[in-house]
């Protein structure tokens, strides 16, 4: 069950990137694939992302506690969610 | 210019003493504590008073780190942050708004004998980039020593790269081994920024002959430029700036690559960049990270308004334009960069929106043309002596008949376009050597010796290539040398010719 949730909300954030962020087609991520490190995403997109990880995950992140380098993968950055996330209020 | 020189050969001597001893020394911590001490006196060479300042500051940053890693509470990172603005307002922002014409005569006396210490706002960064760590429970323990040697560190202590305790950490607790490539690699990029440094730069500011350079254009005409003459100007100082600043920071990484530590790299061929944000990823990268994940991020998180980002993109920048100096003048270029990086989003989004795709490579063109041209005239707000000076010469580029007429001497527009031509030239050949040694290694790799013997002329001549290259490539800074040679005898019959340019100028970061 938790397996694929995990899936679900993994395949989500690959969605959300590969449509908003990256928008070039034939361009595929995994839930490896480095982001931040390799500069396909830049300080925008790091934000927006951020911002879809708290509404997919239905949790508040604090960003201030948040590094780039916990954001470089979808699956660091699922790893952060549930690390940093709380209930929203 | 005695007195420069003097106290450069005394450096280096040190530094030759200095990494003798280290490389003989096997117990890590009295190789931290001898390299904290050489710190200590290279920065003390500035002033006794300034290393007092550095060290006030390294103990309480690592009080109150301690004090966050026990409880990381927000209160604690506020109390850290405030600590170390107090500390950078009070030495480097109080000074020059006491000498300002606005100020009051009620501030006391001893105000006004407060000195900058050098490289206070790097080192404060550093601090505070530590306290940021500690504060999102990022696994660091340094040791009062080490803690002091990575504010301290002598290579970056006077202008960066502004370092970060969880990259420096684990270098200085290593067991140090001798490496040859350690040697060779830091001895290249010594001699690279020198190069950079002492002679593009220099001689860029100081010009072919007295009066066409940078420096002049900017310190003695204060107007009457043509349009030409600004543009120019514009573009070439972002070059000078780029050479001295770049330079400086070849010297820093390969002095430190000596020692064996790597130091985070601080440019990476900015003016090749087709917009703004690219540029911001390869211009002063140590600096511009930081305020990346330490102010950006934290801030454009907190409000979802599509605005929001927008905003914080102009903050983050004027902050990064007030880093520089208490100026009107800096606040204005951050600011203006803001506006650029908020202006591309908006054009990117137009672009989306309108469904506009130019062909790739005139597409490529037309936004390194507007990235390079756009980047250059916000050189101007951070050269000019002065807010007037600055609009002035925009002014001067918005109006046509300024065009009509030329006011620098005739060498300073061989100068400038010589200069500009070389290094997009060489930068054009690097990226064209990289790729094809990208390429033919990638065709080569997989068994050279059976196509050499089965492919016949074609692979015999492709496996050549890829040697070439790679030769050619690897030894960059030697088959470099015979041409930076003969610029550097060309530089110095210029410099000898004329008695005004014989007053270096000093590095241009050092007052930050």
């Amino acid at each position: 069950m938790n397996d694929t949730k995990n899936n679900d909300l993994s395949q989500q954030m690959i969605d959300y990137i590969a449509r908003e962020v990256i928008r070039r087609p034939g361009v595929e991520i995994t839930e490896d694939t480095p982001l931040v490190s390799s500069g396909i995403i830049d300080s925008l997109a790091l934000v927006n992302i951020l911002l879809q990880l708290e509404d997919v995950m239905g949790m508040r992140i604090p960003a201030s506690k948040v590094r780039p380098k916990d954001m470089d993968t979808v699956a660091l950055m699922l790893a952060t969610g549930r690390r940093m996330g709380k209930p929203r209020k | 210019m005695t007195n420069q020189i003097y106290h450069m050969v005394t450096i280096l001597l040190a530094v030759l003493l200095l990494w003798v001893v280290a490389w003989n020394l096997r117990s890590v911590r009295t190789r931290q504590g001898l390299l904290l001490l050489a710190s200590y006196l290279f920065y003390s060479t500035w002033g006794i008073e300034f290393l007092a300042v550095l060290i006030t500051s390294s103990l309480i940053n690592f009080g109150l780190g301690a004090l966050l890693r026990r409880r990381p509470m927000i209160a604690y990172l506020w109390l850290g942050i405030g600590c170390n603005l107090l500390f950078l307002g009070f030495f480097k922002y109080l000074p020059p708004i006491l000498g300002s014409p606005w100020t009051v005569s009620w501030e006391p006396d001893f105000l006004r004998y407060v000195v900058m210490p050098v490289g206070i706002s790097f080192w404060t960064f550093q601090a505070l980039s530590y306290l940021f760590d500690v504060y999102r429970e990022e696994e660091i323990n340094p040791s009062l020593l080490e803690f002091c040697l990575y504010m301290a560190f002598w290579p970056t202590v006077l202008s960066g790269p502004v370092s970060r305790l969880p990259d420096m950490l684990p270098q200085f607790r290593k067991t140090p081994v001798f490496s040859r490539d350690n040697l060779s690699i830091g001895a290249l990029r010594i001699i690279q920024g020198l190069f950079m440094k002492l002679i593009l730069a220099q001689l860029l500011g100081t010009g072919l002959t007295t009066g066409g350079g940078i420096t002049a254009g900017f310190d003695q005409m204060r107007s009457g430029w043509g349009g030409v003459d600004v543009w120019l100007l514009a573009m070439g100082f972002g070059l000078q700036l780029f050479l001295d600043f770049a330079g400086y920071s070849h010297l820093v990484i390969g002095t430190a690559r000596l020692f064996g530590i790597d130091v985070t790299e601080n440019f990476s061929r900015p003016f090749l960049s087709a917009t703004p944000s690219i540029f911001w990823t390869r211009w002063h990268m140590s600096l511009s990270f930081w305020i990346r994940d330490y102010v950006f991020v934290p801030l454009a998180a907190a409000r979802r308004e599509r605005w929001w980002p927008y905003l914080v993109f102009v903050i983050s920048m004027t902050l990064f334009g007030l880093w520089h100096a208490a100026k009107l003048t800096f606040i204005c270029w951050g600011f203006y960069h803001g506006l650029l990086l908020v202006a591309h989003r908006l054009g990117q989004q137009a672009k989306r929106q309108f469904g506009i795709k130019p062909p790739n490579f005139i597409g490529f063109l037309l936004a390194w043309a507007a990235t390079f041209a756009s980047i250059s005239l916000g050189w101007i707000f951070f050269r000019a002596n002065d807010l007037h000076e600055a609009f002035t010469m925009f002014r001067t580029v918005l109006s046509p008949a300024a065009y009509q007429h030329l006011a620098m001497p005739s060498s300073f527009y061989v100068l400038i376009p010589s200069l500009l031509v070389a290094y997009f030239a060489y930068e054009g050949l690097r990226t064209l050597l990289s790729r094809l040694q990208l390429r033919t290694v990638e065709v080569v790799s997989p068994a050279p010796p059976m196509m050499l013997r089965q492919g016949g002329l074609e692979s015999s001549l492709t496996v050549l290539a890829a040697e070439l290259c790679e030769f050619f490539a690897q030894r960059m800074w030697w088959w470099l040398t015979p041409v930076m040679f003969v610029l550097t005898l060309f530089a110095s019959l210029a410099i000898s010719n004329q008695s005004s340019v014989l007053t270096v100028t000093p590095f241009m970061y050092a007052i930050f």
